[in-house]
């Protein structure tokens, strides 16, 4: 496919790369994504987990996400079933929570003063995470880039003090930092020889893939049994006092969820009901994590 | 009144939601006038400026309240004070109650020509700032948020609908000092984003707004000034061309925005061939793009977007926006166009895959059921020939674009697009409305289906839900109704009522004939009653709702009246009979009331002539004349008729009980006359209960 990316234009992963660095100076932790599937970058314990208790916290770091029912076998130019959020998560949110994010934007090319940036309001809620806050889509010239919000409850627990989360859409803020019409156009990095590595390049083919893995193969009794069964590994490690690994089932079954539904082996109210106990497991595992890590003052903070 | 001074309170936050936010600029006014007033500080009328970034009001107030010399009266002095001129108990209360003590009682006549004792105070002006301070902390804590929520932020607990940023409170020069959450007031306010950022000093009130325009911000009224305008040249410039503007996404873009600068963007010409419910769906919903039509009526590739950037950097956002839309409309027309290669009955057969609810199968299922539904009600409604025959057609079909990319992305389009590919598919214009129409009404006030077709699918559809879900015992709960089922008969009864004129009773049992043939065991007696007390309470509930008399529709429910469009007029007739004679159907009510208190079913209702007397063969006379006047009216629907029937028993029916001793010692004559009682409330019965009335 032809491009015509200016070499002015950051690439892919100078984009990470400067929002790394950016928050970096903003005493964030820079973390690397959670490593197993999750749906959002919200589902990292270093969000949700950490949200909870006391203590200070700040964190961003490059979420690869995975949503089996968006994947379009790679034919369509803004949807994949395997995307990039970069997380910021700044606990207590501070005075200046907008300010910084718009100096982001600046950071990576798009400054405010040149566009039309608009905080669009769009409250969050997660019903499988038990988690809601208010906040905004950030839009850049009517692009939706960036989710903000402040959480107010996590795991049905009343955050206190009040996070604020910043998740941009890195391939929708690479298009348009880019100027290109699909995602599989973007320049990922250059070669030595000046050659482009694209996005297509690197993930095209999981694209196809994975788009016909979840629609067309994925065995649906056994991603129920998956679920059944991390559902009830999540209550033996409960029981063992680990919200961690308890916390790492849910995002198992959470995963398992999200492929039954993609497969539409999902009735409405069968899906509610899978809601309901992935809820039911986060819930708990957030509950335990206070209970066990956050809530204390003499805690080892070895929490990723 | 004292000095005066402009006052300013402006609360500066982060960016609030349109709806909460125009709810806000309601209250403020009254929350801050009834804090004034409940201290007694005077001041003028309230102006309220609001930009998504803030709240605020301007206004006059004095710099103190008004000293006042407060007097109240307490008990006579004979009482306040004992036979030595001490204070009793009861002057004591009374100074305490007044904040003095009780030497400080003040003794003398009032005009009543009594002695009293008075407790009199001077009460000193107050000076206004402290009084404003806390004033202006409690408007911010009191303002509420229905339909939303507040949110708490940083480590403080006072909430907001949006954190605040800033406070600028001034009484003339005077900083109001004002504390709420982690933010404390000052002279200062905040300008537009790129076009005025950071602070800005406001030195008195008086030039508040003139700090805001020079910062970038405009209050509503301009802003809506502005947008209109802009949208007014737009039209003129396209010759007739119509901007449309939703009230709701108009409301929105105000109050998206400090400074408007109203676009126009395009979109390519092959989008248009996608159909435009979604294009405008697309661009209203999501965007809050206006859809531009032309003279004729027809949606064109333009469209109005309402910027809040620098107005030189108008290019950029023009490209940016109509990128948005490009990949938006890209999106639906990929969408649309792989659709149109699938076959009606190909995605009817994938709703095989696609459950309904757990425990009543699939839509396919469910969309089988409708069809057997459909052919029953065309039956009932009387329609018959190519109408119900479209109909069935279109209840076979209804359900297919469930399956459709299109709608799996635009929900809200499910029927409008299967109406389009059941036309590209050859249907006919009859199927094809039926299919898009089928979900009406979806709402309170949403119209109906435009054809019979439709409104015979809507029907099927919503009674196949209603009839499933008790069937499997999970009927609405006072607040659980997952499926909408009050609704769904609320819309049931509307198109039965004014469209199809027909009733329910039997379609009832077909709906659950329909499980029962697809393997659901259930006790269908039992369920189809509870079906048919749902919808039967819906009507009642409907009627009520209409500014009938609740017991005029209970009376009316009691009877044997189902079809609702013949209940509704029946009821109707019934409160408008009523209304222009109370007195008789008073009494009609309590003479009905005895006699069906009296009432022996075991007796029957054959009357023995010969015993009776004249007043007794009166009220018979009128009874067997009115039996077969009432069967006539009811059978032609002429209720107005019907009830005028059965007023004409009044007169004879209070004569009897006047003149006749119905438990009589003579067990002949008794229950002789408890059998003409019998067949009096008889007469009422296919009509109402009109024991009802009495009560």
């Amino acid at each position: 496919m032809s491009h015509s990316v200016s070499p002015d234009a950051p690439t892919f992963q100078d984009i990470i790369l400067t929002l790394q660095r950016y928050w970096a100076e903003q005493g964030c932790v820079v973390l690397q994504p959670y490593d197993s599937e999750v749906g959002a970058g919200t589902f990292h314990t270093a969000t949700t987990l950490r949200s909870l208790g006391p203590k200070p916290w700040r964190t961003c770091y490059a979420q690869p996400c995975r949503r089996p029912a968006d994947g379009r076998y790679g034919e369509n130019p803004n949807r994949m079933q395997h995307y990039y959020q970069f997380q910021v998560l700044i606990k207590p949110s501070p005075e200046n929570s907008q300010e910084l994010y718009l100096d982001s934007l600046k950071a990576i090319g798009l400054d405010p003063a040149d566009h039309d940036v608009r905080f669009v309001e769009d409250d969050w809620e997660s019903p499988t995470l038990g988690a809601w806050g208010l906040g905004w889509e950030v839009w850049v010239d009517g692009m939706e880039v960036t989710q903000f919000t402040y959480f107010q409850q996590v795991g049905g627990i009343e955050v206190d003090p009040v996070p604020v989360e910043i998740t941009y859409g890195l391939e929708r803020l690479a298009m348009y930092v880019q100027n290109v019409t699909s995602v599989y156009d973007l320049v990922w990095s250059y070669l030595p020889d000046g050659t482009p590595m694209t996005y297509g390049d690197v993930f095209l083919e999981n694209e196809r893939e994975f788009s016909a893995y979840n629609f067309e193969v994925a065995d649906v009794p056994m991603m129920r049994q998956k679920f059944d069964d991390y559902e009830r590994e999540c209550h033996s490690c409960l029981e063992a006092k680990l919200p961690l690994p308890a916390y790492d089932c849910v995002m198992k079954c959470s995963h398992a969820f999200n492929i039954l539904d993609a497969r539409g082996a999902l009735s409405a109210v069968e899906r509610a009901n899978y809601i309901l106990r992935v809820r039911a497991v986060a819930k708990a595992c957030c509950e335990a994590y206070l209970a066990e890590v956050a809530g204390s003052n003499d805690s080892e903070g070895e929490v990723a | 009144m004292a000095d005066t001074r402009s006052f300013l309170f402006e609360i500066g936050t982060e960016e609030m939601p349109a709806a909460p936010l125009m709810n806000a600029v309601k209250q403020l006014p009254k929350l801050m006038c009834a804090g004034l007033d409940a201290v007694g500080l005077a001041h003028g009328d309230v102006r309220v400026v609001s930009t998504p970034r803030r709240l605020a009001m301007l206004s006059t107030v004095a710099t103190q309240t008004d000293a006042v010399h407060d007097v109240k009266r307490g008990p006579a002095a004979n009482i306040a004070f004992d036979a030595d001129g001490n204070p009793t108990k009861a002057a004591e209360g009374f100074a305490r109650k007044c904040g003095i003590a009780a030497t400080e009682l003040v003794r003398r006549e009032d005009t009543d020509g009594r002695e009293y004792v008075f407790a009199e105070k001077d009460i000193p002006a107050a000076p206004a700032v402290p009084l404003l301070s806390a004033i202006c902390h409690d408007v911010i804590a009191k303002l509420e948020w229905p339909n939303y929520r507040s949110q708490r932020w940083g480590s403080s607990h006072d909430t907001f609908v949006r954190p605040v940023r800033w406070i600028c409170a001034l009484l003339g020069e005077e900083v109001i000092p004002v504390q709420y959450a982690d933010v404390t007031s000052g002279n200062t306010t905040r300008g537009h984003r790129v076009l005025g950022a950071g602070e800005h000093v406001v030195a008195n009130p008086d030039v508040y707004e003139q700090v805001l325009e020079g910062a970038g911000v405009l209050a509503e009224e301009r802003r809506r000034e502005v947008i209109a305008e802009g949208i007014k040249r737009i039209e003129e410039e396209r010759g007739g061309a119509h901007v449309d503007t939703p009230k709701k996404v108009l409301d929105e873009v105000v109050n998206l925005c400090e400074w408007p600068t109203v676009l126009v963007g395009t979109f390519d010409e092959v989008f248009l061939g996608v159909p435009h419910e979604i294009i405008c769906e697309s661009m209203l919903s999501n965007q809050r793009y206006f859809p531009i039509y032309d003279k004729d009526g027809s949606l064109t590739r333009e469209f109005v977007v309402v910027g809040n950037g620098k107005p030189e950097c108008a290019d950029t956002i023009i490209d940016g926006n109509e990128r948005v839309v490009r990949a938006r409309l890209y999106d639906a027309k990929f969408f649309y166009d792989e659709d149109l290669k699938v076959p009606m009955e190909e995605f009817r057969a994938r709703l095989a895959s696609v459950a309904f609810q757990e425990k009543l199968g699939s839509v396919l299922q469910k969309s089988e059921r409708i069809e057997a539904i459909a052919a029953a009600l065309a039956a009932e409604a009387g329609v018959d020939g190519e109408a119900a025959t479209a109909a069935c057609r279109a209840a076979h079909l209804c359900k297919a674009d469930l399956v459709s990319s299109a709608v799996i992305e635009f929900t809200s389009q499910q029927g409008v697009m299967g109406g389009y590919y059941a036309k590209a598919a050859g249907e006919s214009d009859a199927v094809a409305s039926a299919i898009r129409d089928h979900y009406r009404p979806r709402f309170a006030g949403d119209e109906l289906p435009e054809g019979i077709e439709g409104c015979i699918v809507a029907v099927a559809d919503k009674l196949d839900t209603i009839a499933g879900m008790f069937a499997i015992d999970e009927p609405p709960t006072g607040s659980k109704d997952p499926f909408a089922l009050r609704r769904s008969a609320i819309g049931v009864l509307n198109i039965l009522r004014t469209r199809l004129k027909c009733g329910y009773d039997k379609i009832v049992d077909v709906a659950l004939d329909a499980y029962s043939s697809q393997g659901l065991s259930f006790e269908h007696d039992e369920v189809a009653d509870n079906v048919r007390a749902f919808i039967h309470g819906r009507m009642e509930q409907m009627a009520r709702d209409e500014g009938l008399s609740a017991d005029t529709v209970a009376a009316v429910s009691a009877g044997s009246v189902t079809v609702p469009a013949d209940f509704f007029v029946l009821a109707h007739a019934l409160e408008d009979a009523r209304s222009n004679d109370a007195e008789t159907f008073e009494n009609l009510a309590t003479a009905y009331a005895r006699a069906n208190n009296l009432r022996d079913a075991s007796l029957g209702a054959d009357v023995d002539e010969s015993l009776i007397n004249e007043v007794e063969h009166a009220l018979f006379c009128a009874v067997v004349q009115a039996e077969g006047r009432v069967a006539r009216a009811m059978d032609a629907h002429d209720f107005s008729a019907a009830i005028a029937e059965l007023a004409s028993l009044r007169k004879p029916v209070d004569l009897f009980f006047d003149r006749v001793k119905v438990m009589d010692d003579d067990q002949k004559l008794r229950e002789n006359r408890l059998s003409l009682l019998n067949r009096f409330v008889g007469v009422f019965a296919n009509v109402a209960d009109f024991g009802q009335l009495s009560k």
